[in-house]
């Protein structure tokens, strides 16, 4: 019996023994305060849905396995990391493993799940929309799908960076695994009760808040509204842990020679990334907490008749989930800058501009959150230098945009399918960020906000920022993780029937919104005259689905009968593509030494790598330089 | 504590040279030492934005609490971190028996602190500004507090495990990265309360019952 | 090793290397004709894209002086969009073309890093253009926010899920908003319960109306077009946020004191019937509830008097007076069946002789 020995299985059971032990105990106290232990229903009841929630996540962490070693540590014993004991084949996909690798990849099954649940709900949405008068759902439901889907979509996105940057980062800076194995399958393994648990708010009655969910609408809504804020809790906290875990692994772990300017482009991406998730993911965490204390405890943050004040959450909350949107966007133009001179043979055009401008986009993307609140009502003398700052972002983004260009400027182009999606999401990305500056512009927003126009305007950056060069990643490092490339033709077609729907859907959102379309609403007013364009959106959503589903037959198929590609495939001088496919165990056998640059394609003789270095000449008096190089 | 077979075989045979188990912890300990920095760096956003609230909805107004009470427990919660320094110190200097002592102090003074902020504080707080559902103002105080220990109790968790692990001797000179780790979260905790402290007990005029 | 070290390198070991010439060196002959190309083109999209935006019917008509100041805004806006899609788009379509690994070659491209003065001035262009654009943006700002000191004041009150309009100097209260051209109004924006926001499109400016007392937000608006509008509840405000519209009417200045002179006295005029009739037609019954049998949002008042209907706990209930009392004050402590409990309640926004002309107007449509 192989199913029983997966860890997710006993997880899962663990999660139900969890929540219920959890909702047990809020009846038994109040058992013993001597009333009544369940009020009105266990489905409204919001402390035993919470405590029940709560330890459920914590039953699951305990019954994957996640916590055995800590565990052990805290009572003294010795817990040696297993490395090279885990089982082969798939079922080490499905319990705690502390391969960077494996946990790469199990980050990336879960975003793309996540991604497909969280589509399905867009579609269920849209054909609500396709018609003006049409009611298809309930009011509360589609308003509680809305939610669902932006929400579900950004966990996926966390996941699927998490996924690239576990799996990339180590390798690429050639470490054997991350700085803390366990730490990382923990953080990995919060997600599985996290996104479990923000689903099951559907079944709490929903919420209708949105994925902004603010109060007092949220301290209102349904009691669904307390599984969510739970899940995107736990779901923030793994994704702190993650960051951590990424920077540490970044700082310490290099190989010999590898100066911080000699690193693959896409780890400063993902450092810059990381040190958002790290600091700001507090911030959402604790305004949902003091939405879920006020529901709880009837405590008066936001409660205007108490002294409290709606707009503190929107300050806390935009603190955190404007850096967000970088924190989706940087990996995915990491991945893009680090695709490009591969497929155009060139070096990386202004390499350390590129770097420092994820950085710069890092920090400054933390001076502007309240560029979301021009018409919220908030500090009038606030709007006119929240603009200053948040136009201040578009120029380090277009450093990146013009150094591409020069990248492919003068090249030898390829464009099997990962470059199809490096140039897609190029072009996606680009008109995405364009639209920013009318929404960053305090007059145009007052106009903008709040109205399909935004819509469009995130659609873009996201799918162009990150879904389009996730795609990519997924087809550029599909055969380092089988040893087998995915299907040209299928990946082909993928790409251009995903692009021109993709078009057509956003171009009507943007289209609709500037002619007064709302966001968020579940009907619309036929005299608007926007049916026609509702239907193509519509239907280019169903089209988007379709091509997801040719990648999704692609990606199976491709996993068992796929042309066999265990050498350098795409003739990359990163040094993961130095050692035949899938990767080894530990990576390197030994580790390597940084002789060069790494994206000097086109260079006669250069090196970025060297895989077996001499042995260093122990120098009499002095330990051998074994520490990996800080610093440049 | 474990040291990690990764970063031994990493370092374990570059250049053909084993090395010897002591240098291989210390660079466990290095990478450790970043993590828990990057840890307390993330939460203190958290105490930040609580702290950044406190200003946002209350201004220059504070809650009617307990000035002596206020002193006592702050005091007691300095006086927590001086024997947690002394314990990481003895344990350095091979002195067990002195560190099981001032932990076990520590424990104490953190069990003082929680027991006058959760137990007396909040009950008299309650009966000046009312329980938390009455006020802004009563919920920014019971979140900022709570919040706090909440912290606290984590730290004396974490104490306790540090002493039954000294009791079995785990710790050496050379090995006491956990107690290390231990101290500075302590310590951590400490300086969150300097600044809620003033924030709470200090700064602006006092306002009994709420808003 | 710096680029310009690279440089050095490159031409002193050209012979060790084996390459033809130093792509700096050649650079810039090589491309020349390129470039001349591509400025061609990106100057074509540009213009054709522009113009494309520029006639476009993007936005909805302006009917306001602060729309005026906005478009002025957005088409600068469409501009520099036209401009650096096309630049970057040219760009790459271009090089795909012509930089295109024509099957087999496996020589690489033209070895450079990169170039200090380039990216130097691709940052610094795109930011005297993005200053440039806040400078003008505050400008714009300011515009909008102008205030006049004779405005027309109106307290806007929104609630789950509709608008209420009172005049405090004129002692009226209205659901439909009625506007005086050519003068400047503000809005003083509350709410009764969650976030609303208040956007007619035609007049561009949005404003949330949050709940408290202490949290009045103003809005300023100087309608110059007479026509009917619809203010639509732009913030997600739960159940109905969809159809939270009410309409809004800028009429002439004179009209205009006819129409607060009649809502002064209004409820002397007519027949109960006729009276209930406009009441159903400004306080938005009709935006939910049709006359004519079709089934909008709510039940149609179609031959809803007189007869059973049945509720979603499955009891049946005659609609008599009574019933429709209950059914306007406290409308969602009966629900009927196949509807949600989305109508919002008007306890204490209509008087009770509003109250039965409504219903001696739903007892008219038979
Ligand atoms: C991946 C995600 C992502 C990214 C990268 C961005 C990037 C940007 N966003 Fe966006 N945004 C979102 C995701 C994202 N956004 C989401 C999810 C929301 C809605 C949240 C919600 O309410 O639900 C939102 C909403 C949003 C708003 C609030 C709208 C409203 O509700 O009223 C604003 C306002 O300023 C804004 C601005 C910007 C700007 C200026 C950028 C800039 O970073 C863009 C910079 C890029 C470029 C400008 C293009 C390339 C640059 C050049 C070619 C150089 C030259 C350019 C110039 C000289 C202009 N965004
Ligand atoms: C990465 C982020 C991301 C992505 C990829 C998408 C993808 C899509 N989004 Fe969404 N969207 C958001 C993030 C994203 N969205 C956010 C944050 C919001 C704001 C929410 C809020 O306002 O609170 C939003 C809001 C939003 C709205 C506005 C709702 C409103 O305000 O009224 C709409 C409307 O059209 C929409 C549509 C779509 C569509 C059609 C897709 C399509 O691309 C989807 C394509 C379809 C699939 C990928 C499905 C494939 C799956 C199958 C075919 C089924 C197989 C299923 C299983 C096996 C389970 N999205
Ligand atoms: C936001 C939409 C909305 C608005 C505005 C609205 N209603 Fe309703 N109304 C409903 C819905 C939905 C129902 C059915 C559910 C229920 O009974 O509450 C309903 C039910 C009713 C009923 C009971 C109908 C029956 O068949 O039993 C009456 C009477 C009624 N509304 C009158 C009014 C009046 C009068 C107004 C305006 C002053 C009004 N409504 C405004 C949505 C609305
Ligand atoms: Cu009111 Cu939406
Ligand atoms: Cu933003």
């Amino acid at each position: 019996m192989k199913v029983l020995k997966l860890g997710i299985l006993w997880g899962l059971i663990a999660q139900c023994a969890g929540s219920i032990i959890g909702a047990s105990l809020v009846m038994f106290i109040r058992i013993l305060m001597g009333r009544a232990p369940i009020v009105n229903s266990w489905r409204v009841d919001e402390p035993l849905m919470v405590v029940g929630g709560l330890f459920g996540a914590i039953g699951f962490m305990y019954g994957v396995g996640a916590l055995s070693d800590w565990i052990k540590i805290m009572r003294g014993r010795e817990a040696p990391l297993p490395h090279g004991h885990d089982p082969r084949g798939w079922s080490r996909y499905f319990g705690v493993s502390y391969d960077h690798k494996v946990i790469g990849v199990q980050y990336g099954i879960t975003a793309v799940g996540v991604f497909l649940l969280a589509g399905l709900f867009a579609l269920v949405m849209r054909t609500e929309l396709a018609r003006s008068g049409l009611h298809i759902l309930r009011l509360d439901n589609f308003n509680t799908l809305i939610g669902l889907h932006g929400i579900m979509m950004i966990a996926s996105i966390l996941i699927g960076v998490a996924a690239l940057m576990n799996y990339l980062v180590p390798m690429m800076i050639g470490a054997t695994d991350m700085a803390f194995p366990r730490l990382n399958a923990f953080a990995f393994w919060l997600n599985i009760p996290g996104a479990l648990l923000v689903t099951s708010s559907m079944f709490f009655g929903g919420f209708e808040t949105g994925w902004t969910g603010y109060p007092p609408l949220s301290a209102h809504t349904f009691p669904g509204v307390q599984m969510f804020f739970l899940g995107v809790y736990i779901i923030g906290l793994s994704s702190i842990l993650g960051a951590l875990n990424i920077i540490a692994t970044v700082l310490c772990m290099r190989a010999p020679g590898m100066t911080l300017f000699r690193m693959p482009i896409f780890v400063w991406a993902s450092l810059s990334t990381s040190l958002i998730s790290l600091t700001a993911t507090q911030l959402i965490g604790l305004s949902f907490q003091l939405v879920m204390f006020e529901r709880l405890f009837g405590m008066n943050f936001f409660n205007p008749d108490k002294g409290g004040n709606v707009i503190l959450f929107q300050h806390l909350f935009w603190f955190y989930s404007h850096p967000a949107v970088y924190i989706f966007v940087l990996p995915g133009l990491g991945i893009i800058s680090e695709l490009l001179p591969v497929f155009s043979r060139k070096p990386l055009f202004g390499y350390r501009w590129i770097a420092m401008s994820s950085l710069a986009i890092a920090l400054v993307g933390f001076l502007v959150w309240a560029h979301h609140m021009f018409a919220a009502g908030m500090e009038e003398y606030l709007r006119v230098p929240f603009m200053y700052s948040t136009m201040l972002v578009a120029v380090p983004t277009g450093v990146k945009f013009f150094s591409w260009m020069a990248t492919l400027w003068g090249g030898k182009i390829e464009t099997p399918t990962p470059m199809l999606f490096v140039l897609g999401g190029i072009t996606v990305f680009l008109f995405g960020g364009l639209t920013g500056p009318p929404l960053g512009t305090v007059s145009t927003d007052l106009h903008l906000h709040d109205s399909y126009f935004v819509v469009g305007h995130f659609h873009n950056t996201m799918f162009g920022g990150f879904v389009y060069p996730f795609f990519a990643a997924i087809y550029y490092w599909f055969p380092k993780i089988t040893g087998r490339r995915m299907s040209e033709t299928m990946g082909w077609l993928h790409f251009w029937l995903m692009t021109p729907a993709f078009w057509l859907m956003t171009g009507g959102m943007f289209w609709v919104g500037l002619r007064g379309m709302r966001r968020r609403i579940a009907d619309y007013d036929p005299a608007l005259g926007f049916d026609t364009i509702h239907l193509l959106v519509t239907l280019s959503a169903f089209l988007i689905a379709i091509s997801v589903l040719i990648f999704l037959g692609n990606l199976i198929y491709s996993a068992f009968f796929g042309e066999e590609a265990k050498g350098n495939l795409w003739a990359s001088r990163s040094p993961e593509w130095q050692v035949p496919s899938p990767m080894p165990e530990h990576n390197y056998d030994e580790p390597f030494v940084v002789t060069g640059e790494p994206y000097d394609y086109g260079l006669p003789g250069s090196v970025y790598i060297d895989l077996h270095p001499r042995p260093p000449e122990p120098v009499r008096g002095q330990p051998p330089q074994l520490e990996p190089a800080t610093g440049d | 504590m474990a040291t990690s077979s990764a970063s031994l075989h990493r370092h374990g045979h570059v250049g053909g040279v084993i090395e010897d188990d002591h240098a291989a912890y210390q660079r466990m300990v290095r990478m450790l030492r970043i993590g828990l920095w990057l840890f307390i760096i993330s939460d203190g956003f958290m105490f930040t934005g609580l702290f950044v609230s406190r200003f946002y909805l209350l201004g220059g107004t504070r809650p009617e609490l307990s000035q002596a009470l206020g002193l006592i427990v702050t005091s007691v919660l300095l006086a927590s971190s001086f024997y947690m320094n002394r314990a990481e110190t003895l344990i350095e200097h091979g002195d067990r028996e002195g560190f099981l002592r001032c932990t076990l102090i520590t424990i104490g003074l953190g069990l003082g602190f929680f027991v006058g902020v959760v137990f007396l504080e909040w009950p008299l707080a309650a009966s000046h500004i009312g329980g938390p559902a009455a006020s802004a103002m009563s919920s920014v105080f019971f979140m900022m507090t709570g919040m706090h220990a909440f912290h606290v109790i984590t730290g004396i968790l974490f104490l306790l495990v540090i002493y039954f692990n000294g009791r079995r001797g785990r710790y050496t000179p050379q090995r006491h990265w956990m107690v290390e780790a231990c101290a500075n979260y302590w310590h951590f905790v400490d300086v969150v309360w300097i600044f809620f402290y003033p924030a709470l007990y200090l700064i602006g005029t006092p306002v009994a019952l709420g808003h | 090793m710096a680029a310009s070290a690279k440089v050095v390198y490159c031409l002193k070991n050209r012979h060790k290397l084996q390459i033809r010439a130093c792509p700096q060196e050649r650079g810039v002959m090589k491309y020349l004709r390129h470039f001349l190309n591509v400025s061609v083109l990106v100057i074509i999209t540009t213009f054709i894209v522009s113009l494309l935006l520029e006639f476009l019917p993007l936005l909805p008509q302006q009917a306001s002086v602060e729309a005026i100041s906005i478009d002025t805004m957005f088409s600068m806006h469409f501009r520099v969009i036209s401009f650096l899609f096309a630049l970057i788009v040219v760009f790459m379509l271009y090089s795909l073309v012509v930089f295109r690994n024509r099957g087999g070659e496996t020589d690489p491209g033209d070895h450079f890093e990169g170039n200090t003065g380039l990216e130097i001035f691709w940052t610094i262009v795109p930011l005297i253009i993005v200053i440039y654009f806040a400078f003008i943006g505050a400008q714009s700002l300011a515009d909008v926010t102008r205030t006049e000191p004779d405005a027309l004041e109106v307290d806007v009150i929104a609630f789950q899920w509709s608008w209420s309009f009172e005049y405090p100097a004129y002692g009226v209260t209205s659901t439909t908003l009625y506007l005086p051209k050519d003068r400047q109004t503000v809005l003083n924006l509350t709410s009764r319960d969650v976030i609303h926001s208040f956007w007619v499109p035609e007049f561009r400016v949005k404003q949330d109306a949050l709940p408290g007392k202490d949290f009045v937000r103003q809005l300023r608006i100087t309608p110059i077009k007479t026509g009917d509008y619809m203010v639509r509840c732009a913030e997600l405000c739960g159940g109905a946020h969809a159809y939270m519209n009410s309409p809004v009417v800028v009429v002439e200045p004179e009209e205009f004191e006819i129409w607060l002179i009649s809502q002064q006295n209004a409820g002397e005029t007519g027949d109960s019937v006729t009276r209930g009739k406009a009441l159903a037609e400004t306080m938005g019954c009709l935006s939910c509830h049709s006359t004519d049998g079709t089934t909008l949002v709510g039940p149609t008042w179609k031959n809803m008097y007189g007869h059973e209907v049945t509720l979603i706990d499955g009891t049946r209930v005659m609609v008599d007076e009574l019933y429709l009392r209950r059914a306007i004050l406290q409308p969602n402590d009966e629900i009927v069946e196949g509807f949600q409990p989305i109508m919002p309640s008007y306890e204490g926004l209509l008087t009770e002789e509003q109250i039965a002309d409504l219903i001696a107007y739903m007892k008219s449509l038979e």
